[in-house]
C-alpha cells in the first residue's frame, strides 16, 4: 500500500489533486482511496489531502499518519507545518518551488525534488496570477518522480476531471513532468 | 460504469438510479454534497425529480411525507443535528407507513459542536419505526440506497441508509455504478395501497382511538419483522443481477473463531485488516458485521455468534447511563441462545476520533486478557 | 369519478380489517355536531355608509364591486337603475358618500365620484342605452312639471314602471338648473346625452310651458297624478340701495346667459356676493371671461356652503375671496355700477342654521370699485301658480315622506319642496315621488323613510344597519392611498371652458374600485369558506347566494363572523328550546 499526503493551502486544489491521482491510478487497475483532512477549511489556511493506493481492495478506513510520499503545493508552508511528520524513510518530498532541491535541508533519509509549478500554472493561465492553481502541474512532476502512474493515464484523468481549460491543464502536467528537478539527477 | 466517487455522491447516484421523484432536503455538513449533486442532476435534467428547497430538516421530511402520501417516491438526506430537528416527523413517516428513503451521514451530536462521525444521531432514531442500514464502503452505500427503496416500498416503512462522516461521505473510492435499465428492471415504480387522491378523498394521519391504535402499532411491528426476510430476498436478487450482495449481517472468518468482533460502518473494514493480521499470528478471531440494525436480525446474530467463546462489540456511540447501543442489542439477541458467550463492549471513536488498527488491537488484547467483562463496557482511547 | 365516502361508524374487530395506513375509511358526517350550536351565523348584507349617504340612493358598493371585476357595463347599469344622471352627478355631486366612506381611516375615502364619472363616460363611449325592465305598460298618465333633475328622474322611474309621462318645462330645453352648471364642470354633451337617454325611454317633454302662465294646476287634473318639480328659479335679492342699477346681474341669470352663449359685458372688475356653489360658478365663469374677480362673503371659510374643492379651484384660478364682508350699498354713476360699499362683519351667536350669525362691525364701512356686481345669495321658488289647497311654508311646498302635497294626487319634489339644492338630492326626490305615485295609483301601502334619507328603486336584500369602521376586520386591509385625479393646470383653465377635472382612466378606476372595503356586502373573498373549522360553509347555488351554511355541522363558533372582513355575516342566538 502506498499512502500519499498533499500539503497545500485552501484554494490551491490539494483535494482535487488527491482525487485526480486516485482516479488515474484506478484507471490503471489498482485500488484507491482519496480524501481530504477531515474538518473545516478556509481559503489560504494550511490543508491536507490524501491518496491511498494498493493492488488489492482497500478495506482500511482511517486517516493517513505515515505517508510514503508528500507533495507541498506552497513552499511557505514549510515554515508553518511539519510536512515530514510521520513520513517514511525513502519518501519523496516534492515541493512547488523555484529553488533547486539541494537548497532545502531535509534529513538524508528523504529524497527531495522541486518544480516551479507556479510558473507553469501562470504560463497556462490556470487560476489568477496572484493565486495560480498548481495542482495539476505538481501531479505531472509526481508521476515522473514516483512512476506511480503513467503520464498518459494521468493526462487523461486530468482531462476528464477538470471542468475548464482541460487542455491547458494537461499541458501543465506534461511540462512539469519534463521540468521536475531531482536531487542527484 | 466504474467511477471513483465519494460516499455522498454514491448516495446521490443511488437516489438517481432509484428514480426518486421528489427530493426535499436542507443542507448540513457533512451531508451537503449529497443534495448538491442531486440538485445538479435535477437542474441538468438527468433526473426527472422535483427538487423542493425547504427551510429546515423538519420541513424537508414534512415535504417528503406529503410527496410520499401522494404516491411519489420521495428521498432526502441529512445528518446529526438535522436528523434530530427532524425527529417528530421521522416518527410520522413511519406511523403513516410512507416508504421514504433517507441518506444519513453519521455525525456526532453537539455540544461540543462536532461535525465528525459517530452513531448517536441515527441510533437516537432507533425506535421510530425506520429501517436502518449501516454501510462499510461507498459501493455498499450506492447498492443499499437502491435496495432500501425496494425493501421500504415492499413493507411500507421508511428506511435510513447510514454512512460515516468523512470516512465515507468525503472519501473517494471506486464504485461500480449500474446501468439505469438494469436498476429499472430491479426496481419497479412505487405502488401505494392508499394515497392522496382527489377522486377518493380520505383523511390521512387523523385521530386513531385507543380501540384501534395498538393494532396500528402491531402492524408496524409485523412489517418490521417481515422486513428481515424481504431485505434478505432483495439483497439476494441484487446479488443475482449485479454480482454483489451484502447480507443483513456478514460473517468474516468466523467459522472456527473463538473471539468475534461485532462491528458496523467503516470500523468493519479496518477491523478486517486487524483480523487478518491476528489470524496470521494464530489468533482464532473473526468478525460479525451488522449491516441491518432495524429491524435487528436477532436470529442471524444468534446463529453467527453460537459457539463463539468471547464477543467484543465495538460501539461508536454511547447510551448514557448504560453502554454502547450495539452491545445492548447483541446481548439481547444472545439472551435466547442456548449457550451465551460473554459480551465485551467497547465504546470508542466518538466525535470522529480515528479508530485505527492499534485501537482494535487494544480491544482484542483486552478481550483476550479477560475471561468475562468486569464492567458494563470499556472505554477505549479516553485520555485519562 | 369521485367516490362518496360512507358516513358511518366502522368498528374494527381485528387488525386484519384495518387499513395499513392511518387513513380514514369512512366519513364522520353521521355525527351532526351542529346540534351543539347556541349561536347561528347568517349571511346578511348590511348597508354600506356610502349607500346610506347617497341622496340618489345609488348602490355604490355593488357598482364598485362590478368595476373591480372589470364589469363596467353592468356597473353602469347598477347606477342607472337608481339614477339616470351618473355623468352629471359624477362631476357635480358634492359626494356625501365619500365623507362617510370607511376607507377614510386607511388611506383616504374611495374617490366614488370619479368611479361614477368613469362608468358614465364608459357608457357614453360604448353608446349604452338605458335598459328598461320588461314590465307591462300601464294606462295611467302622469304629468311632471319641471324638466330639472327631480322632474326627469321622476319621469324616468315612472317610465320604468310602465306609466305614460308628460313633462312640462318653462324653458326652451329640458334640464333645469343643470343647464346653468358651467361647461368646465359639466360639458354640455354629457348633460344632453343623459337627458336624451331619458327622453328615449318614451317620456314626452313639452318645453316653453310655464305653470301658472301657459297652464294652470286645474288644467292638469285629467292626469292620474301630477308631480311638481319646478325648482327654485328666482335669485334672492341683495336688499341694499343701488340694486336696480345696470351692472347688477344675479348669478343664475349670468350663468344662464353664458350657458346660452350670449355675450355678457362684465367690465374689468367683478364683485361676486355669496359663498355657495352659484357664487363659485359665477366667479370662475367671470374669470374665464377675463375679469378680475373678488368674492365677498359675510361669514368665514368654515361656514361656506360651497363644495371645498370648488373653493380651492376658484382660488387656484386667481379668484380672490374676502371673508366677513357684506355689501351695504351698490355705488352707481349714471345708473351704472361703479363700486360697492361694504361693511366688515364679525360672527355672533349661532342662528337657526347652526352657523354663527354674522353681524356688522360698526364704523368699518369702506368702498371698492367694480364694474359688475353678481349677487349669488341663493334662490327661492316662484310659487305664484299654487292654489289654496296646495299648502306651502317658507317658500317650499309642504310634502310628506311620500312626496304627497296637501292636495292629492298632486306630489312635489326637488328644490321646490326640499330645498336641498343639489342635483343628486333632486334625482333622489324625483325617484321617491315616482315610487310613491306608483303606490298611490296601485293603491299599495308602503312606508317610506323620512325625507332626509334616500330611497332605492331596486334594492338588494340588505339589513338597514349601516356598517361602521369598527365593524370591519381591518386586519385584511392595507393602508392604501387614494389616487389623485388629473386636473387641467390653473393657468390653462382660466383661458378656456374645457373641463377642469379629467377623471380616472381605466387602470386607476379599476385599482380604486379594488381598494373598496365592500362594507357589509359579500364579495366572495372566501374567508368564511377557508376559515370554517367544520367545513360547514359551502358554495351556494347562485351568484345571489354565493355561500350557504350547512347547519348540520356549523357549531356556531363565530370564526366566520369575526373573519369576515366586511361584516356581511350576522350572528344570532339560536332558538334552541321550545317555549313551555
Amino acid at each position: 500500500m502506498i499512502e500519499i499526503r498533499i500539503h497545500g493551502r485552501g484554494g490551491q486544489g490539494a483535494v482535487i489533486a488527491s482525487q485526480v491521482l486516485a482516479d488515474a491510478v484506478f484507471q490503471e487497475g489498482r485500488y484507491v482511496q482519496a480524501f481530504p483532512a477531515f474538518g473545516v477549511e478556509r481559503r489560504g489556511a494550511p490543508v491536507m489531502a490524501f491518496t491511498r493506493i494498493d493492488d488489492v481492495p482497500i478495506r482500511i478506513h482511517t486517516q493517513i499518519y505515515t505517508p510514503d510520499h508528500i507533495m507541498v503545493l506552497d513552499p511557505t508552508l514549510l515554515d508553518v507545518v511539519d510536512v515530514t511528520a510521520g513520513l517514511k524513510d525513502g519518501a519523496w518530498i516534492l515541493i512547488n518551488s523555484t529553488r533547486p532541491p539541494h537548497t532545502f535541508t531535509f534529513p538524508d533519509r528523504y529524497r527531495v525534488a522541486t518544480v516551479d509549478a507556479n510558473a507553469i500554472a501562470v504560463k497556462y493561465r490556470l487560476g489568477p496570477r496572484n493565486a495560480p492553481i498548481v495542482n495539476t502541474a505538481i501531479l505531472g512532476a509526481f508521476a515522473r518522480l514516483t512512476g506511480i502512474v503513467s503520464l498518459e493515464t494521468l493526462c487523461e484523468a486530468v482531462r476528464s476531471a477538470v471542468p475548464i481549460h482541460p487542455e491547458e491543464n494537461v499541458a501543465a502536467v506534461r511540462e512539469a513532468y519534463q521540468q521536475v528537478a531531482e536531487e542527484g539527477r | 460504469m466504474k467511477k471513483v466517487v465519494t460516499g455522498n455522491y454514491a448516495v446521490s447516484w443511488g437516489a438517481r438510479l432509484a428514480r426518486a421523484q421528489v427530493i426535499a432536503a436542507y443542507p448540513i455538513t457533512p451531508q451537503t454534497s449529497i443534495i448538491e449533486k442531486l440538485a445538479t442532476f435535477c437542474a441538468d435534467g438527468e433526473m426527472e425529480a422535483r427538487f423542493i428547497k425547504v427551510e429546515s430538516e423538519h420541513s424537508a421530511m414534512a415535504a417528503c411525507i406529503g410527496a410520499s402520501a401522494a404516491g411519489a417516491r420521495a428521498f432526502t438526506a441529512t445528518s446529526g443535528q438535522g436528523l434530530l430537528l427532524m425527529h417528530e416527523v421521522v416518527h410520522w413517516a413511519a406511523g403513516a407507513r410512507l416508504p421514504i428513503v433517507m441518506g444519513v451521514v453519521n455525525r456526532a451530536i453537539g455540544p461540543g459542536w462536532n461535525i465528525w462521525t459517530d452513531q448517536n444521531d441515527t441510533l437516537s432514531q432507533r425506535d421510530t419505526g425506520w429501517l436502518q442500514f449501516y454501510c462499510e464502503t461507498n459501493q455498499e452505500v450506492l447498492d443499499t440506497t437502491i435496495q432500501a427503496v425496494k425493501i421500504a416500498e415492499t413493507v411500507f416503512l421508511p428506511a435510513m441508509v447510514v454512512l460515516d462522516a468523512f470516512l465515507l461521505s468525503h472519501t473517494s473510492e471506486p464504485v461500480d455504478i449500474p446501468d439505469q435499465a438494469e436498476v429499472d428492471a430491479f426496481l419497479p415504480p412505487y405502488r401505494p395501497e392508499l394515497k392522496l387522491d382527489l377522486d377518493d378523498p380520505r383523511a390521512f394521519g387523523a385521530l386513531v382511538l385507543p380501540s384501534d391504535y395498538m393494532e396500528m402499532r402491531y402492524k408496524i411491528q409485523k412489517a418490521m419483522e417481515r422486513a428481515v426476510g424481504v431485505a434478505e430476498a432483495v439483497d439476494h436478487e441484487w446479488g443475482e443481477r449485479f454480482g454483489r450482495s451484502w447480507g443483513l449481517v456478514e460473517r468474516y472468518r468466523l467459522d472456527d473463531a473463538e473471539i468475534a468482533l461485532v462491528t458496523s460502518g467503516t470500523v468493519t473494514g479496518t477491523s478486517r485488516v486487524v483480523v487478518d493480521e491476528l489470524r496470521d499470528k494464530g489468533l482464532k478471531i473473526g468478525l460479525l458485521k451488522v449491516r441491518m440494525f432495524r429491524p435487528f436480525p436477532h436470529e442471524k446474530v444468534r446463529q453467527a455468534l453460537a459457539g463463539i467463546e468471547k464477543v467484543a462489540v465495538i460501539d461508536r456511540n454511547i447510551s448514557f447511563g448504560d453502554s454502547g447501543v450495539f452491545a445492548q442489542e447483541v446481548r439481547a439477541a444472545l439472551y435466547r441462545a442456548d449457550k451465551r458467550p460473554p459480551v465485551f463492549d467497547f465504546v470508542t471513536g466518538l466525535g470522529g476520533r480515528d479508530i485505527v488498527p492499534a485501537t482494535i488491537r487494544e480491544i482484542v488484547d483486552y478481550t483476550v486478557a479477560h475471561d468475562a467483562p468486569v464492567e458494563e463496557f470499556t472505554w477505549i482511547g479516553v485520555k485519562k | 369519478m369521485k367516490k362518496q365516502t360512507e358516513a358511518r361508524v366502522i368498528t374494527f374487530t381485528s387488525e386484519a380489517e384495518m387499513p395499513m395506513m392511518p387513513a380514514s375509511m369512512a366519513s364522520t358526517l353521521y355525527n351532526k355536531t351542529g346540534s351543539w350550536r347556541y349561536m347561528r351565523p347568517l349571511y346578511v348584507n348590511k348597508t354600506p355608509p356610502c349607500n346610506a349617504a347617497c341622496p340618489a340612493g345609488e348602490d355604490i358598493v355593488m357598482y364598485l364591486q362590478l368595476t373591480a371585476q372589470g364589469r363596467y357595463a353592468e356597473a353602469w347599469e347598477t347606477i342607472v337603475r337608481e339614477n339616470p344622471f351618473p355623468g352629471v352627478c359624477g362631476r357635480v355631486c358634492p359626494h356625501p358618500c365619500e365623507s362617510e366612506c370607511n376607507r377614510e381611516h386607511l388611506g383616504g375615502a374611495i374617490a366614488i365620484h370619479c368611479q361614477e364619472r368613469f362608468l358614465a363616460d364608459y357608457a357614453a363611449a360604448h353608446d349604452l342605452g338605458l335598459p328598461m325592465p320588461d314590465v307591462p305598460q300601464r294606462g295611467e298618465h302622469v304629468a311632471v312639471v319641471g324638466a330639472g333633475p327631480a322632474g326627469l328622474s321622476c319621469a324616468y322611474h315612472l317610465r320604468r314602471m310602465g306609466y305614460q309621462v308628460t313633462v312640462f318645462d318653462a324653458g326652451d330645453k329640458p334640464g333645469g338648473m343643470m343647464r346653468l352648471i358651467p361647461e368646465y364642470r359639466l360639458p354640455k354633451e354629457v348633460l344632453e346625452r343623459e337627458i336624451a337617454a331619458i327622453v328615449a325611454t318614451g317620456v314626452e317633454v313639452k318645453t316653453g310651458v310655464r305653470l301658472g302662465v301657459d297652464v294652470s294646476l286645474d288644467d292638469l287634473k285629467d292626469y292620474a297624478a301630477v308631480f311638481l318639480a319646478v325648482g327654485q328659479s328666482r335669485s334672492r335679492r341683495l336688499g341694499v340701495p343701488g340694486e336696480e342699477a345696470t351692472g347688477v346681474l344675479p348669478g343664475i341669470d349670468f350663468l344662464a346667459r353664458v350657458a346660452r352663449g350670449q355675450r355678457v359685458g362684465l367690465g374689468e372688475k367683478v364683485a361676486v356676493i355669496g359663498g355657495g356653489n352659484t357664487a363659485m360658478d359665477a366667479a370662475r365663469t367671470a374669470r374665464r371671461l377675463g375679469a378680475d374677480v373678488t368674492i365677498f362673503y359675510r361669514r368665514s371659510r368654515a361656514e361656506m356652503p360651497a363644495i371645498d374643492e370648488e373653493v380651492n379651484e376658484a382660488l387656484d384660478e386667481g379668484v380672490r375671496i374676502e371673508f366677513l364682508r357684506a355689501p351695504v350699498a351698490v355705488l352707481t354713476e349714471n345708473g351704472h355700477v361703479r363700486g360697492l360699499r361694504l361693511t366688515e362683519m364679525e360672527l355672533g351667536a349661532p342662528d337657526e342654521s347652526g352657523r354663527r350669525r354674522p353681524l356688522p362691525v360698526a364704523g368699518s364701512e369702506y368702498e371698492v370699485a367694480c364694474d359688475t356686481v353678481i349677487p349669488a345669495l341663493g334662490q327661492v321658488a316662484d310659487l305664484s301658480f299654487l292654489d289654496a289647497e296646495v299648502k306651502s311654508e317658507r317658500g317650499r311646498i309642504i310634502t310628506d315622506e311620500k312626496a304627497a302635497t296637501t292636495r292629492p294626487p298632486i306630489f312635489a319634489g326637488g328644490d321646490v319642496a326640499t330645498g336641498f339644492g343639489t342635483v343628486t338630492a333632486a334625482v333622489g326626490s324625483g325617484k321617491r315621488a315616482a315610487l310613491a305615485i306608483d303606490c298611490f295609483l296601485r293603491g299599495v301601502e308602503r312606508t317610506f323613510p323620512d325625507l332626509a334619507q334616500n330611497v332605492q328603486a331596486a334594492p338588494r336584500p340588505h339589513d338597514a344597519a349601516v356598517v361602521r369602521f369598527e365593524d370591519l376586520n381591518t386586519a385584511y386591509f392595507e393602508e392604501e392611498p387614494r389616487p389623485r385625479q388629473e386636473q387641467r393646470p390653473a393657468a390653462e383653465r382660466v383661458t378656456t371652458f374645457e373641463e377642469v377635472n379629467l377623471g380616472y382612466g381605466e387602470d386607476a378606476a379599476l385599482a380604486e374600485a379594488q381598494r373598496c372595503f365592500s362594507c357589509g356586502t359579500c364579495n366572495e373573498c372566501d374567508n368564511c369558506l377557508i376559515f370554517c373549522p367544520d367545513v360547514a360553509v359551502l358554495r351556494g347555488p347562485s351568484d345571489d347566494e354565493p355561500f350557504v351554511f350547512n347547519y348540520d355541522y356549523c357549531k356556531g363558533c363565530g370564526i366566520c363572523v369575526s373573519e369576515c372582513p366586511r361584516h356581511a355575516i350576522s350572528f344570532e342566538e339560536e332558538v334552541k328550546f321550545a317555549e313551555t
